[in-house]
């Protein structure tokens, strides 16, 4: 954004006064631009992750230019709710580069972007504060790489954070003291997504070179790999291999991305339902009897567990990249689905069955 | 005019409390108060007799109208006991709802588990089928269990009968060596005899 240094044509002296019509042309060009820049910026704007606070009442987002704006779901889903509203109660630059993921804890929020993880008070931010805890790299094997970090994973059980992204690797960060205990290797391409097994504290990573990796935490190794793409059924050769979404419900997981959008179960290794969705699936999570799941397309699909399509919502952004369920037992008002993506708006779902309103940056 | 606001206020307000509803009792008793003065001053004994029952009707009717007050007004009072009980019924029966409401949302919870499980397990029924039934495969592999040991048997069998039939012509053949040995042996020994037998023949007594 470049200040209005070229000189106006009305404009005979060097320092206009305060008063005088040459200075109003000045301020009225610069916030006519400065409007048109953030109109612009709005246009190309992608939201690529989204948390719930602790509390329920507040949605964070983060988007590609690095910005993470807090949204107000309790003033958005109030009877007397106007258009500002829906706008974020607060902005601020949390990274240079684009927030790719972002967990929340029961008083921090941890996001991730180029390469470092930052850590913030939910209460400082409420109170506009916009100052980061800390900012940490993982221990990467070169000191040249900086690679994304796609995703998040917090681990209550062992008080730890896993970071997992453009090394291939997966980090383990203890919270209580800060430093990374383990890097977990085995991919061969990087890692875009997490997923945590509940019963046996393991962990399930899917990446670019399409496949899915067990890896137990307390032995800090690879217990199982799942190569999605050499399964027939649900190979889809034309999209590629890689994993772009999982999630897991102990006994069974759900993958998708370049194959197919399907269920397996874990125990037997087996492929079991295959969803008929020609788009790439980018997010995927388990809900009630349901799974929902989103991706290339305005629409948030809910499949039921037999393979049935039982609704197609469609949002506001032409491409969905998350999806995100309140279910913070602290408020059971706010009990939404937000899904988010390629725009700069964040729909909410009330009902699953349609869209209720936009939250816009 | 301000000063006198307040009292004008009052004024209105007494006779609109007095007689909102223009039922004229007002102007009834006005008019009973005017007749009674009237009366009082009237001459002859006819014109008041006449006024007299005049007033005891105008009387009768403000009764009338009293009476009729005091029964709208119980009848108000009954009707808002009434109204009571039954906003009270319908707070109680509101409550219940929302306990119910909220039941019914625990049952639903609970139907969406057990419909959870039942897909779970249409979905893994689905994938053991494509693999063979169990008893069958448990046939077939007695069955060829079987074969493989008349196999073996029959392998046992011939290879006794091989290494027998080895053994016999090891025995014919080294009887066969033995005989030439001995036959050469004979030869040998005629040879040397019919030697010896010459050499005596040509070496005569000395």
């Amino acid at each position: 954004m470049e200040p209005v240094t070229q000189a106006c044509p009305l404009d005979q002296e060097l320092n206009p006064g305060p008063f005088s019509p040459q200075a109003d042309a000045l301020t009225t060009e610069h916030t006519g631009r400065m409007e048109v820049f953030q109109a612009l910026q709005r246009l190309h704007m992608t939201i690529f992750s989204q948390c719930f606070s602790p509390c329920g009442k507040f949605l964070a987002a983060g988007n590609n230019y690095g910005q993470i704006a807090i949204f107000s779901l309790s003033a958005a889903l109030s009877s007397e709710a106007k258009e500002e509203s829906k706008k974020p109660i607060v902005t601020f630059q949390a990274h240079d580069g684009p927030v790719y993921s972002m967990v929340s804890t029961d008083r921090h929020l941890f996001s991730a972007g180029d390469g470092e993880v930052k850590a913030w008070l939910w209460a400082e931010i409420l109170k506009k504060g916009c100052k980061e805890l800390w900012c940490r790299q993982p221990p990467y094997r070169t000191s040249l790489e900086v690679p994304e970090i796609n995703a998040l994973l917090l681990v209550p059980k062992e008080n730890s954070l896993i970071l997992a992204g453009g090394d291939c690797q997966l980090h383990t960060m203890d919270l209580e003291t800060g430093t990374f205990t383990r890097a977990l290797r085995g991919h061969t391409d990087y890692i875009h997504c997490l997923a945590l097994r509940d019963r046996n504290p393991e962990v399930l990573s899917g990446g670019e070179d399409g496949t899915v990796r067990l890896w137990d935490l307390r032995m800090a190794k690879e217990v199982q790999t799942i190569e999605v793409y050499k399964h027939e059924e649900c190979s889809r050769p034309h999209n590629g291999r890689w994993i772009g979404c999982l999630a897991t419900d102990s006994d069974w997981m759900v993958c998708g991305g370049g194959p197919a959008l399907t269920l397996w179960h874990l125990r037997s290794s087996t492929p079991t339902t295959i969803f008929p969705m020609w788009a790439p699936q980018k997010h995927v999570t388990f809900y009630q009897d349901l799974i929902l799941s989103a991706g290339q397309g305005p629409c948030v699909n809910q499949w039921q567990l037999s393979g049935e399509l039982k609704a197609q919502v469609p949002g506001s952004s032409p491409g969905l990249l998350s999806l995100s369920l309140n279910q913070q037992p602290a408020a059971p008002e706010c009990k939404v689905l937000t899904a988010a993506g390629n725009s700069c708006r964040v729909d909410v779902f009330t009902n699953l069955g349609y869209r209720a309103f936009s939250l816009s940056f | 005019m301000a000063p006198k606001q307040g009292p004008l206020d009052e004024v209105i307000r007494k006779r609109l409390l007095i007689d909102g509803n223009d039922a004229g009792d007002d102007r009834r008793i006005n008019l009973l108060v005017k007749s009674f003065i009237k009366w009082c001053n009237s001459g002859s004994q006819e014109e008041g007799y006449s006024q007299y029952q005049r007033m005891l009707s105008t009387l009768s009717q403000c009764e009338f109208s009293m009476g009729k007050t005091l029964l709208i007004y119980d009848m108000n009072l009954r009707e808002m006991e009434n109204y009571e009980k039954i906003y009270k019924e319908i707070e109680c029966s509101i409550a219940g709802a929302h306990e119910k409401i909220a039941e019914c949302k625990k049952q639903i919870l609970q139907a969406k588990r057990i419909q959870k499980n039942h897909e779970e397990y249409g979905v893994l029924a689905k994938v053991i089928q494509h693999h063979p039934d169990r008893h069958e495969t448990l046939k077939k592999l007695d069955a060829m269990g079987k074969e493989l040991e008349h196999l073996s048997h029959i392998k046992e069998s011939v290879e006794y009968k091989l290494e027998l039939r080895q053994k016999q012509f090891h025995v014919l053949l080294s009887t066969i060596h033995e005989l030439q040995q001995i036959l050469e042996n004979d030869k040998k020994l005629s040879e040397l005899e019919e030697a010896q037998e010459t050499s005596m023949d040509t070496d005569p007594k000395p």
